[in-house]
């Protein structure tokens, strides 16, 4: 009979790896996620490159000269196309929907915007801007003044120490962005471990598995296969999601950090994710029942969603702090890359502590599982496990 | 020859396997019987390597097994294991590649295993689809995939109807012939008369009888069945005659010596007719009773 010298933990790897691509769930919702950051990427793109036109007909020659300065203050996705008519002709203009408003003054400080069935709110904010400026230029000119004498909104300047404003935002959302995915990944490929030793565990199929190989090749061959497919999913989604930012139209800014502190997140990632694989083993080796699961799981879920709170919330002294903790560091020490203050020696301290953690957890859920597994009968408890005699 | 020497075995202090000793032997079918709770799932995940025993070792051929994991024999758990929501080939082919196949053999043996149980058209079925016997078919595939050399059966008989129960002594009864060490546990103690070889009883963790079928029964025949032309009453009377069962003119009766057996024959002749005076063969269900009684 031909026999083969493939390792048993690389034939269960390849088996998680199968079943995960050939379970539609997992394809259809990795293919939405997919859809969701190139359509945000598309939507935020297409929103800031769009311009908005407006016909506005002044009716007199002051209400000319408010139009012209707002065509002129006017950003650059809005623009306001400037006519003169005479009131009649302006009304029957827009009753018509060849203009969208008109504008005439009514006294000397009061003017009057006409839309036919809607003021568009962006014409307002503008057209208001524009009456305030030239009503006041008239005002400082007959009082002998000139308008370029008044303090303007740019007497108060913005400075940081460190970093800057819009690098500030930029790391908000990145935060979002890598909490989240740590998050997501971590329930939808962590679970499955679990899930995935209690099934053994319940059919007993973990009888002929662990008479044919070590219980350690098993365990070693479910959490690499999850973490090559959580891996694989975290680099398309980033890939497309860079890929998507690149081919916008719009200058994204940072772009080249963000590509940088994405390798480093992806490398934190796998150290947080195979601790965590650990830990999920190790709560599935404890459950007899897939329900069992759902109480043992919720301090794992407690830890996931302080990730995903720290990710987005933490600063200063606390998220330096959370940047060295297992697991938490996964998503702080990324953050804090993003800002480009932190020496090179820290991110590999912090990872090092990582893949410290992350040794004695697999060596740790592996005396359980060792343990655990062949128990029939209720969930057992720490304790009780490492009790257990083999 | 598969050995067990002495093997001892707790769970929180309670004693479970008491000094285990027997042997499962090449070429012959190893029936393995015992109460509920008695030791023999412990006993069989012993061998396997599944547990370990407080002391004493397991042999195959004189060598102790000492590594955890049996990957050249078939296993067959009491409580069925096998992925319920997989389709049956995709299993087979796996559990075969942990058992060191090529994904190809895995896959030919699979479907010859299967089309010998006449499930070749369901290969691609989830396990949970069939019905309970062809399931138990499946997990019978999945212990013979790799050709074992040694096949430990937990309860195979259980949940079978008559014609699976003959299918599956007939496949035990082909791999004892090719000179494999087979051992399995039962409950229908009516199956061993035709099929086992050899017996092992435990009892409380004990071993209480461990012998071939023949020495058994040879050892549980001191007893003669007796049917006479008339009341068979007078054998109570009779010295050295214990009387076991009687009923009308039928008795069960055991001699003290076998003089006695043919004074008690001569006697009967001489009362009238004897239909029938012949040495009563137990049925290994009988023994069983009389051992653990």
């Amino acid at each position: 009979m031909s026999t083969q010298t493939t390792p048993p933990w690389l034939i269960v790897t390849l088996r998680e790896v199968e079943t995960k691509l050939r379970d539609k769930a997992f394809i259809i919702s990795t293919l939405v996620t997919l859809l969701l950051i190139i359509g945000s990427i598309a939507v935020t793109g297409f929103l800031a490159t769009r311009t908005t036109h407006f016909t506005v007909a002044a009716t007199d020659q002051v209400s000319l000269t408010v139009l012209n300065q707002a065509a002129s203050d006017a950003e650059e996705q809005l623009k306001i196309n400037v006519e003169q008519l005479p009131a009649e002709a302006a009304a029957a203009q827009l009753d018509a929907g060849q203009i969208d408003a008109t504008l005439s003054q009514n006294s000397a400080n009061k003017f009057m915007l006409t839309g036919s069935d809607e003021v568009p709110v962006k014409l307002q904010g503008e057209l208001r801007e524009a009456t305030e400026k030239v009503l006041t230029a008239q005002l400082l000119t007959s009082a002998g003044l000139n308008a370029d004498q008044l303090p303007g909104d740019d007497a108060l300047e913005v400075a940081q120490m460190h970093g800057d404003a819009e690098r500030s935002s930029m790391i908000q959302a990145m935060a979002f962005l890598f909490s989240f995915l740590f998050y997501m990944s971590a329930i939808i490929f962590g679970m499955p471990i679990a899930n995935s030793v209690i099934e053994e565990k319940q059919n007993r199929v973990v009888e002929i598995l662990a008479s044919a190989i070590n219980l350690r090749q098993l365990l070693a061959g479910k959490i690499l296969g999850n973490v090559i497919l959580a891996l694989a999913q975290l680099l398309l989604f980033l890939a497309v999601g860079l890929l998507a930012a690149y081919l916008s139209p719009v200058q994204i800014p940072f772009l080249g950090v963000v590509s940088q502190v994405a390798g480093w997140f992806v490398v934190f990632f796998l150290g947080g994710f195979l601790v965590l694989a650990g830990i999920w083993a190790t709560l599935g080796a404890l459950a007899s029942r897939t329900e069992d699961l759902q109480q043992s799981s919720g301090p794992v879920v407690g830890v996931l969603m302080a990730v995903l709170f720290i990710g987005i919330y933490a600063k200063g002294g606390f998220l330096v702090i959370a940047s060295y903790v297992p697991i938490v560091s996964s998503v702080a020490m990324p953050i804090r890359l993003l800002g480009g203050e932190v020496s090179l020696v820290e991110p590999i301290t912090s990872l090092a502590i990582t893949l410290a953690t992350c040794w004695f957890t697999i060596l740790f859920a592996e005396r359980i599982y060792r343990r655990a597994v062949m128990h029939t009968g209720g969930a057992l408890t720490l304790r009780k496990a490492l009790k257990l005699e083999l | 020859m598969l050995e067990l020497h002495q093997i001892s075995r707790s769970f929180s202090g309670t004693k479970v396997l008491d000094e285990v000793s027997f042997a499962v032997p090449r070429g012959a079918l190893t029936g393995f019987v015992g109460a509920n709770g008695a030791g023999k799932t412990t006993t069989m995940r012993i061998i396997m390597g599944l547990l370990s025993a407080n002391s004493g070792h397991v042999s195959l051929d004189g060598k102790t097994l000492s590594t955890p994991t049996r990957p050249s024999f078939g296993y067959m758990p009491e409580e069925r294991g096998l992925y319920p929501k997989q389709p049956i080939i995709d299993q087979l082919i796996y559990l075969g590649q942990l058992h060191s196949l090529s994904r190809a053999t895995a896959r030919e043996r699979a479907m010859e295993l299967l089309s010998r149980f006449g499930l070749e058209h369901r290969a691609k079925s989830k396990l949970e689809s069939l019905s309970l016997g062809n399931q138990q078919r499946v997990q019978v595939a999945a212990a013979l995939l790799h050709e074992p050399d040694v096949l430990v059966l937990d309860e195979p008989f259980s949940g079978l109807d008559p014609l699976a129960v003959d299918a599956m002594s007939s496949i035990l009864a082909d791999y004892a012939a090719r000179g494999v060490p087979v051992l399995f546990s039962s409950h229908q103690l009516d199956l061993l008369d035709t099929l086992v070889d050899h017996l092992v009883i435990i009892q409380d963790g004990k071993i209480r009888a461990n012998a071939s079928a023949q020495d058994l029964r040879a050892a549980h025949t001191s007893r003669y069945q007796l049917s006479l032309g008339a009341d068979a009453g007078w054998l109570r009377t009779e010295p050295g005659v214990e009387v076991i069962d009687l009923s009308g003119s039928n008795a069960l009766v055991s001699f003290a010596t076998v003089a006695d057996s043919q004074r008690v024959l001569a006697h009967a002749l001489s009362r009238g007719n004897v239909t029938e005076f012949a040495v009563h063969r137990p049925a290994l269900a009988d023994i069983y009773r009389e051992i653990i009684a």
